[in-house]
């Protein structure tokens, strides 16, 4: 069953008298429960697709229907509400709230639904169980190390129970322990609890965790390279 | 969407930004502590010059004269005074202050004939310690208004000295009346006398008239009594006299709403800036937020619910400091006998919290708004 639709997906900016085109007619379709990883050189437009397909960027022409919704006709507002139900982000950089702690972080998405206090305080601590980090969740951001900040990061995506988790280079600030935790954490999300993950990476091997992987060069996607095939495997 | 649950989030971005916020706050605290300040002797300006309805005192004071040493008057104009239509009692008035120029710690003594004073006065004055008969009999008695009594640290029993004068602490009294407060009631043969030889010569009269629209009336009919007179008259309302006599210090105190004003731009400055530097260090945190499912609208309302906890600490700190200084501290400006008290009260002080709450609104519209329009993918791009 398909989740994301994409028919001639199109993002195009204009930066002076130069018009960008990151994505040019792009279909795509995602099922649900899916895994996929996008790869491709910088510029290519993946991370603008990730931005698009989790709503913090609007195409400039084709659609884009997520569950049925076209997402690229809501308005600023509706797309917000859209965003905190239907979709967790996790950043290369993890983007944790300096000030706040990791309980407090994971909670700011939860602020917005309507839930008791006991509620939200239930939902933050499985989470964090969930990505394996509950026992620092008094801990602020500077007290963490870069994996287990990704993992706040991660159980910040999962706490409203979104059906597609996008990540963007999960693993691009990270060691490769630290990497590989990350990484199996979003394979058991997808395959434990049927969330569909969209991750663009730089790295082949972390491909191996998705179900599929697509390439994308100048905002079209692209047959896959051999040399790629064979860095990826495991 | 319950917007409370946003408070803690707001105060921890506050007081987690530990110094930046103490800084912010101690200025605007600074600030406010001034405008607090200005606000509460604009108050007592008006407290003393601002007549009322049931105003029925006017003051008799020596024509072209200015101040108490040289307002001279036989003590005998009392009988011709209270003879003018109009006119309950005329009071004779000697009054000798410690210090002729404008201070905060002036002591004015007035000497009153005691029993005719606490007759026609002493249903406005509170007696909060020591005793009337105790300031009858005594000759060097005073009964001290309490803003004097608590300033100089005087209780019945005490003797102090100013202006030349020793006198006993009879008793210290409570009054609506900002003269009363800052004042030492003494005999008036005992101000008269007190290095002086003075006997028969008063500094003013006050007049007590039956009604207060025969205020004007009775004023010109005692100055025309008085016209031909070695030692003529100028008869004012008793607040008008407190205008004339004080008016340097009022045109001193308008000249100062212009510094309040200047504090309050101050305020709007230091929250703007605190702000601004704030947004922009935290464009990607914004943006965050925004990814989270965070409306523009909520983000624009917690940076201005910043900026408006901010103005709040800093206005309450300053605001409080002020007012417990202008309340405990007992302060009056003096001039020539006249009193103009520095006057809190928690009105100026709610005043001062709505000032700061709306400055902290406006502060934070001009980057609350901006950061609720920009553009998620813009500001991670950015960053």
């Amino acid at each position: 069953m398909t989740l994301i639709e994409c028919r001639q997906l199109t993002r195009e900016y204009r930066k002076g008298e130069t018009t960008i085109k990151p994505l040019d007619g792009l279909d795509l379709d995602v099922p649900r429960a899916d895994f996929l990883a996008l790869m491709g050189p910088s510029g290519s437009g993946k991370t603008t697709l990730l931005n698009l397909i989790a709503g913090i960027d609007s195409p400039t022409g084709g659609t884009l229907r997520v569950e049925g919704t076209d997402i690229g006709g809501l308005s600023r507002h509706a797309l917000a509400a859209w965003r905190s139900r239907s979709v967790g982000y996790v950043f290369q950089l993890y983007n944790l709230v300096p000030v706040l702690t990791a309980f407090e972080n994971v909670e700011l998405p939860l602020l917005l639904h309507r839930l008791s206090a006991q509620e939200r305080r239930e939902r933050v601590l499985r989470s964090l169980e969930r990505v394996g980090i509950g026992d620092r969740a008094d801990h602020f951001p500077r007290q963490l190390s870069g994996g287990q900040e990704q993992r706040v990061a991660i159980a910040r995506a999962i706490v409203t129970d979104p059906a597609i988790i996008v990540a963007d280079e999960p693993t691009g600030d990270l060691d490769k322990p630290s990497a590989h935790a990350v990484m199996s954490l979003l394979q058991e999300l997808n395959q434990e609890l049927d969330k569909t993950v969209i991750m663009v990476t730089h790295d082949p091997k972390t491909t191996a965790y998705a179900k599929r992987t697509l390439h994308l060069d100048k905002g079209r996607l692209v047959e896959r390279g051999v040399d790629e095939l064979e860095e990826a495997a495991p | 969407m319950n917007l409370l649950l946003f408070v803690p989030y707001v105060l921890k971005q506050v007081t987690r930004h530990g110094v930046r916020s103490a800084l912010t706050v101690a200025g605007i605290a600074v600030a406010m502590f001034l405008f607090t300040a200005v606000q509460a002797m604009n108050t007592g300006v008006t407290i003393a010059t601002t007549e009322s309805a049931n105003d029925t005192t006017l003051v008799v004071y020596r024509a072209d004269r200015f101040c108490p040493a040289t307002s001279q008057l036989p003590q005998d104009y009392q009988r011709r005074i209270e003879g003018v239509d109009g006119v309950v009692s005329a009071t004779p008035i000697k009054i000798v202050v410690s210090n002729c120029r404008t201070s905060l710690d002036v002591v004015t003594f007035r000497g009153v004939p005691k029993d005719a004073f606490l007759d026609e006065h002493g249903e406005n004055l509170t007696l909060v310690a020591g005793s009337y008969d105790d300031w009858r009999s005594r000759t060097d008695a005073a009964l001290l208004g309490e803003t004097l009594a608590s300033r100089r640290g005087l209780r019945p029993g005490m003797i102090f000295d100013a202006a030349g004068i020793t006198a006993y602490v009879a008793g210290v009294v409570r009054s609506s009346d900002a003269q009363d407060q800052n004042v030492a009631y003494t005999a008036l043969e005992f101000v008269q006398l007190a290095g002086r030889d003075q006997l028969g010569i008063v500094t003013q009269f006050n007049v007590k008239v039956r009604e207060a629209s025969m205020l004007e009336r009775v004023s010109a009919d005692i100055d025309a009594l008085f016209d031909t007179a070695q030692e003529p008259t100028a008869t004012f309302s008793e607040k008008a006299f407190i205008g004339r006599v004080a008016d340097d210090i009022i045109e001193l105190v308008g000249f100062a709403r212009w510094l309040g004003l200047g504090c309050l731009a101050a305020v709007l400055a230091l929250v703007a800036n605190s702000i601004v530097l704030s947004v922009q260090s935290r464009v990607a945190e914004h943006a965050v937020l925004q990814t989270l499912g965070y409306p523009g609208r909520l983000i624009a309302g917690l940076i201005m619910a910043e900026g408006v906890v901010l103005a709040l600490a800093g206005g309450v700190l300053g605001g409080a400091a002020a007012f417990g200084v202008a309340r405990y501290g007992n302060f009056a400006l003096s001039v020539e006998g006249a009193s103009i008290p520095i006057s809190a009260d928690a009105g100026l002080l709610v005043v001062g919290l709505l000032v700061c709450g709306v400055i902290g609104i406006l502060a934070g519209l001009v980057p609350a708004w901006q950061a609720s329009r920009r553009e998620i993918a813009e500001c991670f791009r950015a960053v």
